[in-house]
């Protein structure tokens, strides 16, 4: 099976690291990878704050980059959202929405294409540690996935997983939510963290870098020390002596 | 004023037709719904089973129910009432005496609504302790009564006083609203017209306005009791 | 006073709130507690069916219903005048207070009693029945805690005083009414209805919201808990019921549908204790129950969503569902809006009904997170108002910056183009170096100030992805 990696602008600057993690979890379960050099970025930032003739433009780059790939698979609920609404920005052009229609179709989020289209839940990843999992509100209520990660982490030998409470309350990222609305994201995250630290978890996972970003700039800043880990860190992992 | 009136209106629709973008329109040709959950709700349920699911949900709403069959709601009725000297109000209802109340009621002090005494009636629902009315049709879903309000059946009279017990007959019951919203729908079809009020009650007043904290007993009716007839 | 909450910017509201611990706690304890309540009567509830189709069964009705809506309040209105209503449609809420102060005029009425209603909270009904020599008495237990407490506003569409605590109330009552009982909830309420019961005896007009009207026989549904509103229509002779002109259903079995959306994802109730609906009878000869009736049907601004990309927000039935999972409510309160509509639904409709100029900044307030759009009963794409409003805002209706206008023509160029990307990615690490400590940016300027207040942000990273995977290509073909 074919897949080319969509890194994400916010991947390839801060975490690279998760990218190669996500290409060696897909190698081992057979996929072929590769990673269209035209990639830039999936166009949230200037969407989200009401500049879509600029979003169309990364838009575009994004389906020239990928419309010849089999399936585009993204360590990023959110991004994989964004291209699946690709099609809305091109109402009044036929050509290009249906270019984007295609690209939309095909891209998948991380987690979500491997219990889905590959049919895999058992990795064969072990990681000890006591962890509590952030569940981000694109994947669950745009992208519809609310499963996949859970589904994956059972799995994960010596990892234990205690439930966050108000998960489903939103971190407060929100792309240029956070330096737009400051104030109020600052007491979003806080809040977040607060309840991450009262599960007593070493570790938070989570499937999105951006809201990563915002809860591990958090922790560090209350000092409590709690690891921010992507779920494909986690899914890569083998510890000592486990195969 | 009996005759109503209607003013601004066709400026008023004119423009919402215009921002629509097309002409008004004088008629419409409505599809069928497709989406229509309401049906299966308690789909089939016989009498019985209704009265269990009604039972159930009377416990979300602080109200409690009594069984009883036609010859001993007497009794019932007066197990209901533990203050012995505090009036009771009750609508022209005729079935108060087809269902062989009248001798009960007249050991209490009963105010039985008569519009030819006009204010008076009021003034005797508020200084009442109890009010008693019969359920038209009885809501299994949410522990709901419901009263078609005329000049009879007034609407104090499950109001006014501070405690409301409702006479509900078994067959009265229904699945849901939805049974009853279809009846008065049909209704309103066939040209008949609606009740001034219809009124569906479920359990006493109540108000969550103070941090959120369940006060029950606010402007209508403390504490209300269901007496459910089993062979009506 | 009108749709609109205080004068201050809105950032220094923001403050104001986030300040307001009392306030946030009542909130945010206020949402955890409404969530399970809905849960169970929605999602959870097996025997209801599945949820999702009965939001489907509400969206369908009201987007029928908004496409048909002037056939609708004909119908409506043909309906309440041939009961012997009187049916008066206002553009402006000017003309809804005049036609409502003539009225009130005519019967020389000096107490108006009032069951909670956002709309007439809209019009600023209130201050033209003072103006025409009423006294207004608010029934609703918490309209008449914020109109006993010096006309506070409200800060929830549902529970209006929901940012008062208990104390406060006791405080407000023994100052302003000599009450001299405790803060337990039930004297507080006892007290309340012991005030009011003359008051509703005695007051000429009676005035209600409308939660529904029901076209095809006239009728006005109210959906209370506290018995207030049916008190309000029982016993003075004039009813007067104002309503947006899009709260309508087309028949009563559509009402079936409606009412129960309303009442469980508003309070978490299968029904709420009382659903009431009235129907004009003037000519039947009963004691109790108004034999006059009026019906003000209230544009107000709602026909600039007609045949919008908004018009779904019409579709709003005010349960207050979105503003109960807002996690920015839950951190800002309900006055930080600015408007008596507050939370995603607020943020939506402000803007269409007051306008850029005032309420532009609302739409922004919003972290695009859709548990607003997961949770409306009638399936309203919030967020994606949201979205459609910034996109107006920054096309010139509003006032976006050019600072901002300039980084997203950027952006797009950047994003757009695959050279300028990784130049831009490339030089990330060497652009931000003289700021990062440890691997962290602990003091952002520009842009990142707002966020580094309350956290740190990472370096970029050192090391470069498509070289790695280049080599790992590479290696991969030479292990072939």
């Amino acid at each position: 099976m074919k897949v080319s990696l969509f890194i994400t602008c916010l991947g390839e600057i801060f975490y690279p690291n998760v990218g190669k993690d996500v290409v060696e979890i897909l190698e081992r379960e057979g996929c072929d990878i590769d990673f269209p050099a035209g990639q830039t970025c999936c166009g949230q930032p200037a969407y989200n704050s009401g500049y879509k003739e600029d979003a169309a433009k990364a838009a575009k780059q994004m389906i020239r980059s990928f419309e010849d790939s089999e399936y585009v698979v993204t360590p990023s609920g959110s991004c994989a959202a964004m291209v699946r609404e690709y099609p809305g920005l091109f109402e009044e052009n036929t050509v290009w929405h249906n270019r984007a229609e295609k690209v939309a179709a095909k891209t998948f989020e991380l987690t979500q294409f491997i219990v889905n289209v590959l049919r895999k839940e058992d990795l064969g990843a072990s990681y000890n540690a006591r962890a509590t999992y952030h569940t981000s509100c694109h994947m669950t209520r745009l992208l519809g996935e609310k499963e996949a990660p859970f589904k994956l982490l059972k799995h994960v030998k010596g990892l234990e997983l205690i439930p966050l409470s108000n998960s489903y309350d939103c971190c407060g990222f929100g792309g240029t939510f956070a330096v737009k609305m400051g104030p109020i994201s600052g007491q979003m995250v806080d809040e977040k963290v607060r309840h991450v630290e009262e599960t007593d978890a070493d570790i938070l996972i989570g499937a999105d870098n951006a809201c990563l970003m915002n809860i591990k700039g958090r922790i560090d800043r209350r000092g409590k020390p709690i690891e921010v880990m992507h779920i494909a860190q986690i899914l890569n992992h083998r510890e000592e002596g486990e195969a | 004023m009996t005759e109503g009136t209607i003013h601004h209106r066709d400026t008023f629709l004119n423009n919402i037709a215009e921002k629509l973008g097309r002409e008004r329109k004088l008629s419409v040709d409505r599809p069928l719904r497709q989406n229509q959950p309401q049906w299966a709700v308690y789909e089939g349920y016989t009498q019985d089973d209704l009265l269990a699911v009604f039972k159930k949900a009377c416990e979300a709403i602080h109200t409690d129910v009594r069984e009883t069959d036609a010859a001993s709601l007497t009794q019932a009725i007066e197990d209901v009432i533990t203050e012995k000297d505090g009036s009771i109000v009750i609508p022209k209802d005729p079935r108060f005496s087809s269902f062989g109340l009248e001798g009960m009621l007249a050991r209490h002090n009963v105010h039985v609504w008569d519009v030819s005494l006009g204010q008076e009636n009021i003034k005797r629902a508020e200084k009442a302790i109890y009010g008693i009315t019969f359920s038209e049709k009885t809501l299994a879903e949410s522990g709901t009564v419901v009263q078609y309000n005329d000049k009879d059946m007034a609407r104090s009279i499950s109001l006014l006083p501070e405690n409301y017990i409702a006479i509900i007959p078994k067959s009265s019951l229904v699945p849901r609203m939805s049974q009853l919203t279809r009846d008065i729908h049909e209704r309103v079809k066939a040209g008949e017209k609606v009740p001034t009020c219809v009124n569906l009650i479920s359990g006493p007043s109540n108000s969550a306005d103070i941090e959120m904290n369940l006060v029950v007993g606010v402007h209508g009716p403390v504490k209300a009791e269901y007496i459910v007839v089993t062979d009506l | 006073m009108g749709m609109k909450i205080g004068n201050h910017p809105f950032f220094d509201r923001v403050d104001e709130g986030i300040n307001n611990s009392f306030m946030r706690h009542a909130v945010s304890s206020a949402q955890d507690r409404l969530r399970g309540k809905k849960l169970n009567v929605t999602v959870n509830d097996q025997d209801l069916g599945d949820w999702e189709e009965w939001r489907s069964a509400g969206e369908e009705i009201r987007r029928h219903t908004l496409e048909n809506l002037d056939f609708y309040l004909g119908q409506l209105s043909d309906a309440v005048a041939e009961r012997g209503g009187h049916v008066f449609f206002a553009e402006t809420a000017e003309e809804a207070n005049k036609y409502i102060q003539e009225v009130v005029g005519r019967k020389k009425a000096k107490n108006v009693v009032k069951a909670k209603s956002m709309v007439t909270e809209e019009i600023g009904l209130n201050e033209a029945l003072e103006e025409a020599g009423c006294h207004v008495h608010e029934t609703d237990l918490a309209e008449y805690i914020l109109q006993i407490d010096d006309h506070d506003r409200p800060s929830h569409i549902v529970v209006p005083s929901l940012h008062k605590n208990k104390e406060q109330i006791r405080d407000a009552f023994r100052d302003k009414l000599g009450y001299e009982k405790t803060d337990k909830p039930e004297e507080l309420a006892g007290f309340a209805r012991e005030q009011l019961r003359q008051v509703f005896l005695d007051a000429e007009v009676g005035i209600t919201g409308c939660n529904f009207a029901v076209a095809e026989s006239g009728s006005v549904a109210l959906v209370t808990n506290e018995g207030n509103a049916n008190m309000v229509t029982t016993f003075p002779e004039t009813q007067i019921s104002v309503m947006g002109m899009e709260r309508i259903v087309p028949t009563w079995e559509d009402l079936d549908v409606l009412v129960n959306l309303l009442c469980r994802s508003s309070v978490g109730q299968k029904m709420t204790s009382y659903i009431t609906a009235l129907t004009p009878g003037v000519k039947e000869d009963s004691v109790d129950g108004p034999k006059d009736f009026h019906l003000v049907i209230v544009d107000g601004g709602r026909s600039n969503a007609l045949g919008t990309e908004f018009q779904s927000a019409l579709h709003c039935i005010r349960c207050g569902a979105c503003v109960n999972v807002c996690p920015i409510y839950r951190h800002i309160g309900g006055h930080a809006y600015g408007s008596i509509y507050q939370g995603p639904i607020g943020a939506v409709l402000s803007p269409i009904l007051g306008g850029y100029e005032e309420y532009g900044e609302l739409p922004y307030a919003s972290s695009l997170c859709a548990a607003c759009t997961e949770t409306c009963p009638v399936k309203i794409p919030l967020h994606e108002h949201l979205i459609k409003h910034r996109q107006n805002y920054v096309a010139g209706q509003g006032r976006s910056k050019a600072s901002e206008r300039i980084a997203m023509k950027a952006f797009g160029i950047g994003a757009g183009s695959p050279s300028l990307f990784q130049m831009a990615a490339k030089s990330a690490p060497f652009v931000t170096k003289p700021f990062v400590k440890d691997d962290k940016i602990p003091k952002g300027l520009g842009p990142l100030k707002q966020w580094t207040e309350t956290r740190d942000f990472p370096a970029p990273s050192k090391s470069n992805f498509r070289k790695w995977f280049e080599g790992h290509t590479k290696k991969g073909e030479a292990n072939d």
